[in-house]
């Protein structure tokens, strides 16, 4: 080892020995004092450019010409390193100002991207084809040509009188109570009421006396039936008869949009809501007067749910949280919200109140 | 707002698509400092066959991994999403009329005073049958009365009552038919 090292060392110097620590070229461009004179003389400088700047640049066409990049490739030893082509989403955004920008979360190279939708949902399909279609023509309202309707007066009435402070005051509310109420449009192929959204919400009550163990189970239990993570909540005040603690996790919920609201409305209205026993239906009091209903389901309807069911033992029986459901749609009013609904497959019973 | 009737060729709702309700995270506005995206946590969903009880079967995205569930009870047979087929209608066939005999034998005021009608008709065919066996329990009875026979005596007044109570509306077909006797023997 040592003799190699050494022989190798010796060979270095000698290399050294023979070539100039100066190449060729570098000494013919190199200038000295001794050398200017006769550059300055004889040949013209070599650092100085043989068009003008002001010729402009090189014509687009032989650009073109001149690039290949299929050249440029093969012309590469090695393999690009991945940096080179692979795109990769920067792990923290910083700002609007950095040049490293994270892609949109709808891009696939996003951080944040959520692939899917996967499948068409049954009860999708069944909305597209056979509801809204049904719902438009059981709204359908005929009016004979040269019909108008009665013009109503203004929902925001002006202040009337002499008062100086009448002068540029916001207008006054709708007579009998300050809610601005939706207004419900004929319905017409386009604004035909289709389900937006749903929430789920368990109120964990057993949370704020005996442990965080309810909220873990609850929340475990809820994204078996939902496919999805929980969105936990603090109290946000204190409530003494209610044993809220401000700040503690009472409660939990679910947004459910697109494909997995459709997959849990069909499992639980095919599947869940048959199998409840003595209930007659959704109360049809329900509502919020703009079109969201909004039921509950108690836990033995929980444990229902056919991903609860079949590993039912996974779950502390008393655990198990009570739901509360609320399907958004996007009717303006709530009898169209129960139509909607009904239609889809969920019983409504007891007075109706519009 | 819903493009119900057209074809969805690209749905309005795509999970990836940004929504002030989804993220879980506080975004803050006017922080500097470098905010982690977070890859977002998704449960694996498995592709499971619905069977109802009908037969009919769809697919669905759960998180359980049983690839075919079949379901016993769903809107296929349950009486609330059915309210006219009469199979799954709660009624009880009685053609020979043995349910309706029992009753008229051992029911209480509250199930004769259901159908009367029927115990009335019910009776009469039976009234050959019936006094022969009550007559031989009665014996046995007055041969030796039991310590519990001795002790239901409130409870004989009480059904007595019950029955009194009940037959109020039904006097006039009581009367008729006068086969109140028998029934009483039956009773016990």
């Amino acid at each position: 080892m040592a003799e190699s090292s050494l022989s190798l060392r010796l060979a270095r110097t000698w290399r050294s020995f023979i070539k100039p620590s100066v190449c060729n070229r570098c000494l013919q461009t190199r200038r000295t004092l001794a050398t200017q004179t006769t550059a300055s003389q004889g040949q013209r400088d070599a650092d100085l450019e043989e068009s003008s700047s002001l010729a402009g640049p090189p014509s687009a066409a032989s650009r073109a010409n001149d690039f290949d990049p299929l050249r440029i490739a093969k012309s590469r030893k090695r393999q690009l390193v991945p940096s080179r082509y692979q795109f990769r989403s920067p792990k923290y955004y910083r700002g609007p100002l950095h040049p490293h920008q994270p892609p949109p979360p709808s891009d696939p190279a996003s951080r944040e991207f959520v692939p899917g939708p996967f499948s068409s949902p049954r009860l999708e399909q069944a909305y597209h084809n056979i509801i809204a279609p049904d719902f438009m023509t059981m709204c359908y309202q005929h009016t004979p040509p040269g019909f108008r309707p009665s013009q109503k007066g203004p929902r925001l009435r002006p202040w009337l009188g002499d008062s100086p402070y009448f002068q540029n005051r916001p207008l006054r509310g709708p007579r009998g109570g300050d809610v601005l109420r939706l207004l419900r449009k004929p319905i017409t192929f386009r604004n035909i009421p289709m389900i937006e959204r749903v929430t789920l919400h368990a109120y964990v009550k057993s949370a704020l006396t005996s442990g965080s163990s309810f909220i873990h189970v609850a929340g475990m239990a809820l994204q078996a039936i939902t496919n999805q993570r929980v969105v936990i909540h603090e109290a946000r005040t204190n409530e003494a008869s209610w044993g809220l603690i401000k700040g503690k996790t009472v409660s939990m919920t679910t947004d459910l949009k697109g494909e997995d609201m459709y997959h849990f409305l069909g499992k639980m209205i095919n599947v869940v809501l048959p199998r409840i026993k003595d209930w007659n239906g959704v109360r049809a009091t329900t509502g919020d007067n703009s079109g969201n209903l909004t039921f509950g389901l108690d836990p033995e309807a929980v444990a229902a749910f056919p991903e609860i069911e079949t590993n039912y033992d996974a779950y502390p029986g008393k655990m198990i949280p009570g739901l509360h459901v609320t399907i958004h749609t996007t009717a303006t009013c709530d009898k169209d919200a129960r139509l909607l609904l009904q239609q889809i497959g969920i019983p409504f019973y007891g007075k109706v109140v519009d | 707002m819903a493009s119900a009737l057209r074809p969805v060729l690209r749905p309005t709702h795509l999970p990836s698509l940004p929504t002030s309700t989804t993220t879980t995270t506080y975004i803050c506005q006017s922080c500097r400092h470098a905010r982690l995206l977070r890859r977002p946590k998704r449960p694996y969903t498995f592709t499971q066959l619905v069977t109802l009880s009908d037969g009919s079967a769809f697919t669905l995205r759960t998180t359980s991994p049983v690839p075919v569930y079949r379901s016993t009870r769903d809107t296929r047979n349950s009486p609330l999403w059915n309210p006219s087929s009469k199979e799954l209608l709660n009624v009880e066939d009685d053609e020979a009329g043995r349910l309706a005999g029992f009753r008229a034998r051992f029911g209480t005021g509250f199930d004769t005073a259901k159908d009367g009608k029927k115990e009335v008709d019910t009776e009469s065919n039976n009234a050959s049958s019936v006094p022969a066996s009550s007559t031989a329990t009665r014996s046995k009875s007055l041969e030796e009365p039991k310590f519990e026979d001795e002790q239901n005596t409130f409870e004989e007044d009480d059904m007595n009552l019950l029955d009194l109570i009940s037959s109020f509306g039904q006097e006039n077909a009581q009367q008729d038919s006068q086969t109140s006797e028998p029934k009483k023997g039956g009773k016990k």
